[in-house]
């Protein structure tokens, strides 16, 4: 758990860590440079992205903790970044994210025409969602590129989630660009369109949410430095608020000491509750990178984060790339990442929560687990942009596999692909 | 105190750091070192703020804009 003092510490270090070396770095700089403006972007860039990800598992949270989580979701994406003058640019990313998902399906098992299973996948409409984000940005940096501010605002919407933020960013360069601070904020203000387990919805003693929205607040502060010609490294930590409903409204949850019931022949077991969380929610991340160039051939990305909220929630993240420059226009990228955390207070598997309890989830997203992630990915980069269709310059392809593997018995495989342009 | 003693001991390292000249970056300039994420892997970081509890310092999602934890 966290308490004031812990954060406060950390904060102060940080602060103090970055303040003094910004400091060392200020002196270091005072030498006068004449800088040769150049533009921030020099063309229109268009990128093209669409990721595929399949998941399947046997805890599905809908189902109170059993069950199918199988999911797929295929997501285009377009980023398009314009130069509006030399020091400004403007980028607008919008994606689509189409998913069949099992899970949702069982927010009514009944209304497909099999029988009403948690390992089965009801047929009925809800088991199809679309969400769609449109996210917009705006940055200007000063006549020496030392001052960077930026602005960004984004929307995203789903049948039952309505999303809207904004938030701004601050980035000074010292040191003839040697080490950069920087310092964003963010804010969320969304809505849930609360739709219940469909043999809740109309029993009496079912109490419904109250308020619908959920608000996040977030502070980040990073701190980046070129620590020789072959070596840099940064650090990054973010502070997060959250408040309303914190809880997913159809996710079930059975108790053990209330009779199960289901009905003959059907293996499906009736909710007895949703999931009920904490109205707030205090989150620290902490991260670090390290990147290393070892020759012309070989780099490392290495890169580690902990993480610990106010729901009893500790983890470790560690991740490594190592890209290899196969010719000057191939690369391919090995990866792998660890990831590990303890569970959320409230947690506890199927039929094992007491209705007597304030809070509980079945949500194994919230568990005690460790998962592996093994990455591979390529990329063609053409530096000339010769090949071209109308004004599109081909700039580059790239194309990644990640298999992921829960200690829970989750897997999952994303495979995602992006063309890039450069726009004459 | 051990803390302090950490971040002491990082800046004596920092500010002992030379100062790469601009026409020494060639090697920290490559794409690869940059130290964000590329565009394609925010795929991968959007599906993790789905499936772990865990957010934040990586460039991704810190909480809020969608239904995950």
């Amino acid at each position: 758990m966290i308490n004031t003092n812990n954060l406060l510490r950390i904060l102060s270090l940080f602060i103090t860590f970055v303040c003094t070396t910004a400091v060392i770095a200020q002196e270091k700089s005072k030498d006068t440079i004449t800088v040769y403006k150049k533009k921030v972007l020099e063309s229109t860039e268009v990128d093209l992205l669409m990721s595929y990800y399949t998941q399947d598992g046997d805890n599905a949270a809908v189902t109170g903790g059993i069950g199918t989580e199988e999911l797929t979701d295929l997501t285009p994406t377009i980023v398009v970044s314009i130069p509006l003058n030399d020091d400004d640019v403007l980028t607008i990313d919008a994606s689509v994210s189409a998913y069949t998902s099992a899970s949702s399906s069982n927010v009514n098992p009944f209304d497909g025409e099999g029988v009403a299973d948690p390992f089965v996948a009801s047929s009925g409409a809800s088991q199809e969602d679309v969400l769609t984000t449109l996210a917009t940005s705006y940055s200007h940096s000063s006549d020496d590129r030392n001052d960077i501010w930026s602005v960004n605002a984004a929307i995203a919407s789903e049948y039952d989630y309505f999303s809207i933020g904004f938030g701004g960013g601050y980035t000074k360069l010292f040191n003839e660009k040697n080490t950069e601070i920087s310092v964003k904020g963010n804010v969320f203000l969304d809505t849930w369109n609360a739709i219940y387990p469909s043999e809740l919805r109309d029993q009496p003693s079912f109490i419904p949410f109250e308020d619908e929205s959920r608000n996040s607040y977030s502070l980040g502060l990073g701190f980046s430095q070129i620590l020789s010609e072959k070596l840099q490294g940064s650090l990054a930590l973010d502070i997060i608020h959250q408040e309303g409903l914190l809880s997913t409204p159809f996710q079930r949850v059975q108790f053990a000491d209330v009779t199960d019931f289901n009905i003959p022949g059907q293996p499906f077991v009736y909710g007895d509750d949703i999931e009920r969380l904490p109205e707030t929610r205090f989150k620290i991340a902490a991260g670090g990178r390290l990147h290393y160039y070892i020759n012309e051939i070989f780099v490392i990305r290495t890169f580690y984060r902990y993480y610990t909220d106010n729901w009893g929630i500790n983890s470790h993240t560690a991740s490594i790339e190592v890209p290899v420059k196969i010719t000057d226009q191939f690369t391919i990228y090995p990866s792998y990442r660890y990831y590990q955390q303890t569970a959320a207070d409230y947690f506890a598997p199927f039929n094992e929560h007491l209705s007597t309890q304030k809070f509980y989830t079945s949500d194994y997203d919230l568990s005690d687990f460790d998962a592996h992630q093994y990455g591979f990915g390529i990329s063609y980069t053409d530096i000339l942009t010769k090949f071209h269709i109308w004004k599109f310059r081909f700039k580059s392809v790239d194309l990644r596999f990640n298999q992921y593997e829960r200690s829970t018995g989750l897997t999952a495989s994303i495979v995602s692909g992006g063309l890039s342009f450069v726009v004459e | 105190m051990k803390k302090i003693t950490i971040v002491s001991a990082i800046l004596i390292f920092l500010g002992s750091c030379a100062t790469v000249k601009e026409y020494e970056k060639v090697n920290i300039n490559d794409p690869d070192m940059e130290l964000t994420s590329k565009k394609i892997s925010r795929f991968e970081t959007n599906f993790q703020a789905y499936r772990e509890a865990a957010a934040g310092a990586n460039g991704g999602k810190t909480g809020g804009g969608c239904g995950c934890n």
